[in-house]
């Protein structure tokens, strides 16, 4: 029996900031070190895992890359801490250590045959990434998809060359938005809330899902509540301390819901019955 | 099968043979009463109360390494617990075994946790009947425990005065009595039916009780009660409770490096802790004591049972015992139930 | 002894003033002998307040423990005065953490308890075990013990805690409000375990500490306690850099204790609630007044005595002493 605690080590494959400053975002493309390890991995949309660096610690991040993409996984990464500052200092050829998939996922054989709203903001695009991209690989599986992401000001916003694409592409329509007006900015100014109320996205035969900092969740919510969203039809994802990532080590709950095992993939319904879901 | 004893006098004898095993025994360190690892038979003390650290620390230590490193280096040198080898607790109370009992629920559901479950595999737990409460906070009846309860041990010690009689529960416990043959002597036609007596008064020396049935369902009803406040209001937010908790399992993992060798272990938290749930962010989910309180209460009455299907708490009174400003887990479910 | 009736009047009008928004005294446990904090805000909680030998915690500690949220926007907060029950002894945090402007004096109102000590509640419980609910009240030299309808009488020597077998100030040393007469004082500190100690050799004190500090659960309760811990960020807590692991062995419990000791110098007031909360018995006041008289007697300080006092540590003076610097 392999023991869980014990982590792979993944090459660095390519890596780039995707935005500037102190709390700034750096993209690491990865494969395993030992090829083999790609027979028995096997990770869906919303899944995490535990990424680190032997010496400095551990982190729990959302994996941001679609199982369709073959051959490497990616992690979107903030810098805020200790282990994430480290992992800041890797380039390419440079190596670290990754364990999991943890936790569920992205529901997306149910999700098939409906309409995508996926509403991001700053980091939180990450876990939304690979829904994305997984119905960009299987297409003709969903309706329409529709992408609504802001940050904070232009340079804030990750995946840029991304959403560009997928607009150009007809893949989905991308809506984008800043907090403070800038000079050149030809979309939305204003908060992600707002931006999904100006979208209006009809609710029928549609699900949302939305991640982002805990306040725009918040607002999210009663917006998709007012243009007619059920509670099931509406998911995100939760975010806690975590350190085993196995439900062993106790401190991710919510309420009696263990993040890294029953989650980080929630629905609003399943969030309203814990009381500690928002806090 | 006749039954066996173990003669007070054999006592020192028997845990000589023992201690050609990982032996633990209680021990008397500056009055305080630890597990200690025995290799010198006069330091175990089995006349005690209950420990003050519960037996889950050699199971699941304080401190453990998960693997090893050289930094710069990708091999990780995984910990071999086999090499601890068979593990004897000498005169563990019933409450603490049926706290490992409730503790494997969480080492071995969904994913095993290769390091506790090895050493449980290891471990052969010979209890000690309670022939009086050790404290007048002990309310392990209440939680589905007994002075006498079997459940979980594999052998089960009951003091009869000048001899324990030696009841093997388990195989574990079979082989144990193989391997003491010469130490233990033929019990006495009465010591059975002595050991049930004992256990009869035992039983209703536990003066502090609480119905605990319906509790898990209400807990979560209670929420913003106010009550949390109340009861919180004391806690000096350290990690007593917790830490000398039996069924208490939290842990965090740090990395440690001394030149260029490292490791990674585990040591125990607490959700005590203000830093237990604190996001790099530097936003909390559970700000103050009063959430904590609340948590660590909800944790064993009502998260864990609706899991696991059992209450994680086996009602040994340290944490009420211990408490340095009186908060009393009790006086909390009591307020639950009047709530 | 502080009169109990007397008491509840004058928390009754403390916490009926509008310039009060809490007060912090003592109330019975709920088993034994105990007694515990009581938080009152408002003026039909005052019934369950007393004061007996049984009130051994340090209330002063709670004065820098409390928690704060954001408050909502729009919120004001409510400055209004914490009021708090402290003995001689407590009373000397309160100083302390004024000398340290830990918070403002208008933020706080004393209600000073003078006092002729408080029980070990250990040697309590050991004396009396299995008892389920009882009162200690003194009386002159003796404790008296009723439990079970009956009474029984011990020379206080016996249960005294040990810090109060050495008590300097009985009577607080700041207050608002006295609650009884002043006592004098009726011990004093004569070091003999600390001179014991300092007379052994440097392979018998390691020892000693060793085996002390191998116990140490790191639970933090001696930090948590103290009244003069109130750092909001605990150089002890911090993961970068890492001062003290978080690992328990006898290295980092040692990194620990010594440097909370060397945080504590010049500033513990003596209170003893570190050993007394300890729950697996570590020495730690020996520790603390090994530098308390250090202090003493390099400097002629003791902490916690007057407001208007300079924190030693803080303050230099060309005669202070520094033979004793490598």
């Amino acid at each position: 029996m392999k023991n869980p605690y014990i982590p792979y080590e993944v090459k660095i494959v390519d890596a780039w900031y995707e935005t500037p400053g102190d709390r700034c975002i750096k993209t690491f493309k990865v494969t395993f070190s030992d090829e083999k390890i790609w027979d028995t991995w096997s990770h869906q949309p919303g899944q995490c895992a535990m990424v680190g660096i032997p010496g400095v610690g551990e982190s729990m991040f959302c994996i941001s890359s679609s199982p369709t993409e073959k051959g490497y996984l990616r992690f979107s990464i903030m810098k805020v801490g200790k282990n994430t500052s480290a992992l800041h200092e890797l380039e390419a050829g440079d190596t670290f250590f990754i364990r999991g998939p943890y936790g569920n996922t992205f529901p997306l054989e149910e999700w098939k045959g409906k309409d995508i709203v996926t509403i991001g903001g700053g980091i939180g695009q990450a876990p939304l990434r690979p829904v994305i991209q997984y119905i960009r690989d299987n297409r003709d599986d969903f309706g329409e998809l529709t992408v609504i992401y802001g940050a904070r000001t232009s340079a804030d916003h990750c995946f840029k060359a991304e959403f560009e694409e997928l607009n150009a592409c007809g893949d989905a329509c991308c809506h984008l938005s800043i907090d403070v007006q800038e000079e050149n900015w030809p979309h939305f100014v204003g908060f992600v809330p707002a931006l999904l109320m100006e979208v209006e996205p009809s609710p029928e035969n549609a699900i949302a899902v939305t991640c982002g900092p805990p306040v725009m969740i918040k607002f999210v919510l009663e917006n998709l509540e007012k243009l007619g969203f059920t509670p099931d039809q509406v998911y995100t994802t939760l975010e806690n301390r975590m350190k085993c990532g196995i439900g062993k080590c106790g401190r991710c709950n919510a309420g009696n819901l263990y993040v890294c095992k029953d989650g980080p993939v929630f629905s609003y319904a399943q969030l309203k019955e814990v009381p500690e879901a928002f806090a | 099968m006749a039954e066996k004893v173990l003669k007070k006098e054999k006592v020192g004898e028997a845990l000589k043979e023992l201690s050609k095993f990982r032996l633990f025994a209680p021990s008397k360190s500056n009055g305080t009463i630890l597990y200690k690892q025995i290799e010198d038979p006069s330091d175990a003390c089995l006349d005690f109360g209950n420990t003050t650290v519960p037996a889950k620390k050699i199971v699941f230590p304080q401190t453990e390494t998960l693997f090893r490193f050289m930094l710069g280096n990708p091999e990780l040198k995984e910990k071999n617990v086999e090499e601890e080898g068979t593990t004897v607790v000498f005169g563990i109370r019933p409450c603490d075994a049926r706290a490992m009992g409730i503790v494997d629920n969480l080492f071995s559901w969904d994913y095993q946790d290769p390091y506790y479950l090895k050493r449980r595999e290891l471990t052969t737990l010979v209890g000690l009947a309670c022939i009086q409460p050790p404290s007048i906070n002990c309310f392990c009846t209440s939680v589905g425990g007994e002075p006498f309860s079997e459940e979980n041990l594999d052998v089960l010690l009951v003091d009869l005065g000048e001899m324990y009689l030696f009841k093997a529960i388990t195989e574990k416990g079979e082989k144990l009595k193989t391997t003491l043959g010469s130490q233990l002597d033929e019990a006495p036609s009465d010591a059975v039916k002595k050991s049930g007596e004992l256990a009869d008064k035992a039983n209703v020396q536990i003066k502090r009780t609480i119905d605990t049935k319906g509790i898990p369902e209400k807990l979560p009803t209670l929420w913003e009660n106010e009550l949390w406040k109340r009861v919180s209001a004391a806690c000096l937010g350290c990690g007593i409770c917790t830490y000398l908790c039996p069924t208490c399992h939290c842990f965090d993992i740090q990395d440690e490096v001394e030149g260029a060798e490292g490791r990674r272990a585990r040591m125990w938290d607490s959700c005590m802790f203000r830093e237990y749930t604190l996001h790099a962010s530097g936003h909390n989910p559970r700000p103050t004591r009063r959430e904590r309180t609340r948590n660590r209460i909800n944790h064993k009455y009502s998260y864990f049972p609706s899991k696991f299907q059992v209450i994680a708490c086996v009602g040994c009174g340290r944490c009420i015992n211990l408490c340095p400003v009186n908060i009393d887990i009790l006086e909390i479910l009591g307020q639950v139930v009047d709530a | 002894m502080v009169d109990n009736a007397k008491l509840k009047d004058v928390a009754k009008e403390v916490i009926s003033r509008e310039d009060v928004r809490l007060l912090i005294g003592y109330r019975p446990g709920t088993y034994g002998f105990r007694a515990r904090p009581a938080f009152v805000e408002n003026s039909d909680q005052v019934d369950e307040l007393i004061f007996s030998p049984a009130c051994v915690s340090n209330l002063s500690s709670y004065l820098t423990l409390e928690e704060k949220t954001p408050l909502p926007r729009g919120v004001e907060p409510d400055l209004r005065k914490v009021a708090v029950m402290v003995k001689g002894c407590d009373s000397r945090a309160l100083v302390q953490q004024l000398v340290e402007k830990a918070y403002d004096r208008e933020h706080i109102l004393v209600l000073g308890i003078p006092c002729r000590g408080v029980v070990d509640m250990a040697k309590v419980e050991n004396r009396f075990p299995g008892v389920i609910s009882g009162e200690i009240a003194m009386e002159g030299d003796n404790l008296v013990f009723s439990f079970d309808g009956k009474e029984e009488t011990v020379p206080k020597e016996e249960l005294l805690a040990e810090k109060c077998k050495r008590c300097r100030y009985p009577t607080p040393l700041i207050s608002d409000l006295l609650l009884d007469d002043e006592v004098e004082r009726f011990a004093d500190d004569d070091y003999s375990d600390i001179t014991a100690m300092e007379g052994k050799s440097t392979e018998e004190k390691w020892a000693f500490w060793e085996e002390q500090f191998s116990r140490c659960i790191r639970c933090y309760s001696c930090r948590n306690v103290c009244p003069m811990c109130y750092c909001e960020d605990c150089v002890l807590d911090r993961l970068k850099p890492v001062w003290a692991r978080r690992s328990v062995d006898i290295s980092e419990n040692t990194v620990y204790h010594i440097s909370r000791a060397y945080h504590l110098a010049g500033r513990c007031i003596q209170c003893g609630e570190c050993e007394r909360v300890c729950p697996v018995d570590i020495p730690l006041m020996l520790l603390n007044r090994k530098f308390y008289r250090d202090v003493e007697e390099l400097y002629d300080y003791e902490p916690g005595i007057k407001v208007e006092e300079k924190p030693l540590l803080s303050t230099f003076s060309v005669d202070d002493k520094e033979d004793f610097i490598l």
